[in-house]
């Protein structure tokens, strides 16, 4: 399969079942908005080392929000139901709660499972907080210098995917981040899906494990760096000197099915020689986006 | 679309009326002749709801009350569950004791509306009582927890000694709300006087109220303006002569 002379190799990216929460965050501005959503996304690019997979998902507009001002919404994923409770309590604690002008509310109200959030932070308040049921819902008042902080008691969980993938191999490293930014323009706002990684590009693709240390859980992917290209058992094509990965997740499969789609499609351009993705040999996530299914549309 | 139940009064009542259990728990499940034999208690006879209105509808959780129910005490007593609205007036301690739902009196409601009945503690412990006119003296007296909204004024002692919950008024509250509250929420839209046993904080947007008076605005149609929205309310925490947890917030106007 080619697509404007971009060859679409025949495999699969594989992903993983994780857990995720949706975080409304809104304020006077959206300069604080952003301030409070940059700072919540932060390090939180893989769980490997950061414990969460965070990114901003899409921008709000006054009337989506609870409040009627402007908003962000955030996904934030972990491996684990008990992991996602307290990353969440750490970090809405550590850079909403402390963000001039912020609110904090629950963007997955439907969902069965609830972790406490707001219950917890309210302890910051000192025996000086206040809750307020409104709509049924419980959100507490924490008094902070500015004035308040308004966070809701809990938020939903859901089971999510993580790790979604696709790899761009390009001539020049120019030609690859040019359609790496290409994909994540395209990407953009999609609904149910974050990027986690800087600008939603990674250009350090991982393998499980380590040639040289038993104690490390993943380490370079030697088969698609061009610099090894002569010393390691490489996946590159000959004219391939440059790789960058784009990693997907999101609410659900078919989101993130949906988001390589329009990403792969905008990726193939010129300099670009093919499209990969990384798997582990389907043994160990639940979860298979095959390439080219996904580009033929039998698979969104 | 199904409107639910409708409740016709057949003649204006002549005498004071104990709608008291009428509206407890299981209402919105009852048929239309069901329904209609719940007890009303007139001064010396029990009637049923049916002797005084004609009911038509299927039960869908909601039920609309048309008539001058302003000598009808205790409507709504208990409420738990549904949607019951009256399109006119109610006489006294409407909505007392209610733990949930929605009661929407459209025009004014008499004294003591959710507050506790006679003998208890305990005024309204959830749902929300929305009084689209005026409500009388000790409106939401002792209330738990729930929302009453006043859609003009509220007389004296609205929220005396509430528990906790908010009481929410468009108009002018009368003399000594809020007073003996240990951790209730005042929100005066219009002119209140703070008793003086209460004691200015600051002035400040209080971030619950755009989603407090967006609700009511949204869900009821209550006259919410822009400003109450964006504009900037005075603090003052009270009563300092109980725990000294609650709040009047007053509508700074700007």
């Amino acid at each position: 399969m080619k697509i404007r002379g971009v060859f679409i190799e025949d495999t699969f990216a594989e992903a993983f079942t994780m857990r995720v929460a949706r975080v409304i965050i809104t304020g006077r501005s959206r300069r604080w908005v952003q301030a409070a959503a940059l700072k919540l996304t932060g390090f939180a690019t893989s769980v490997i080392g950061c414990k969460v997979e965070a990114g901003i998902e899409r921008d709000l507009l006054p009337g989506e929000t609870p409040d009627a001002r402007p908003g962000v919404s955030v996904l934030l994923m972990t491996m684990g139901k008990d992991d996602l409770g307290k990353r969440l309590i750490e970090r809405v604690g550590q850079t909403v709660l402390t963000c001039p002008t912020t609110a904090c509310y629950d963007g997955l109200p439907e969902a069965p499972d609830r972790v406490r959030v707001g219950s917890a932070l309210r302890f910051f308040g000192d025996g000086f907080q206040a809750s307020k049921v409104i709509g049924g819902k419980r959100f507490w008042r924490i008094p902070v210098m500015e004035g308040e902080f308004l966070v809701e008691e809990k938020f939903g969980m859901l089971k999510g995917v993580g790790g979604g993938n696709f790899l761009i191999l390009a001539r020049t490293a120019d030609a690859a981040l040019s359609a790496a930014e290409a994909a994540t323009d395209a990407m953009a706002s999609q609904q149910g899906v974050i990027l986690p990684f800087p600008g939603g590009v990674v250009r350090s693709g991982s393998k499980v494990g380590s040639r040289r240390s038993k104690t490390m859980i993943a380490s370079t992917n030697d088969a698609f760096c061009p610099t090894l290209r002569a010393v390691t058992r490489t996946a590159l094509p000959e004219e391939v000197n440059s790789v960058l990965e784009i990693v997907i997740n999101g609410t659900e499969a078919a989101a993130i099915s949906k988001a390589m789609q329009s990403g792969i499609d905008a990726a193939c351009r010129d300099g670009v020689v093919a499209i990969s993705a990384g798997n582990y040999g389907g043994k160990l996530g639940p979860h298979h986006f095959h390439l080219r299914q996904i580009m033929s549309g039998r698979d969104t | 679309m199904n409107d639910g139940l409708t409740a016709r009064l057949k003649s204006p009542l002549s005498e004071p009326a104990d709608f008291a259990e009428v509206l407890p728990l299981g209402w919105p499940q009852l048929a239309a002749r069901d329904l209609a034999e719940r007890p009303v208690y007139l001064a010396d006879e029990r009637v049923s709801l049916g002797d005084l209105f004609e009911i038509q509808g299927t039960p869908v959780g909601r039920i609309r009350f048309e008539g001058d129910l302003s000598a009808a005490v205790h409507f709504g007593v208990g409420l738990a569950e549904g949607e019951v609205t009256v399109d006119g007036d109610v006489g006294s301690q409407a909505g007392s004791g209610m733990s949930g739902g929605a009661l929407v009196i459209e025009g004014n409601a008499g004294p003591r509306a959710g507050a506790a009945p006679p003998g208890f503690k305990r005024g309204m412990s959830g749902g929300e009582l929305i009084v689209r006119g005026s409500a009388g003296v000790e409106a939401g007296a002792s209330m738990r927890r729930g929302l009453l909204a006043i859609g003009r004024s509220a007389g004296e002692r609205t929220g005396l000694g509430m528990i906790a919950g908010t009481v929410v008024v468009f108009g002018a509250s009368g003399a000594d709300t809020g007073l003996w509250s240990k951790r209730g929420s005042v929100v005066a839209l219009g002119r209140i006087t703070p008793p003086v046993t209460y004691r200015y904080a600051c002035t400040y947007q209080p971030p619950h109220l755009r989603l407090q008076l967006g609700r009511l605005k949204a869900r009821y149609g209550l006259p919410v303006q822009r400003r109450y929205l964006t504009g900037q309310y005075r603090r003052y925490s009270g009563d300092l002569a109980e725990l000294a947890k609650g709040e009047i917030l007053e509508w700074a106007a700007k």
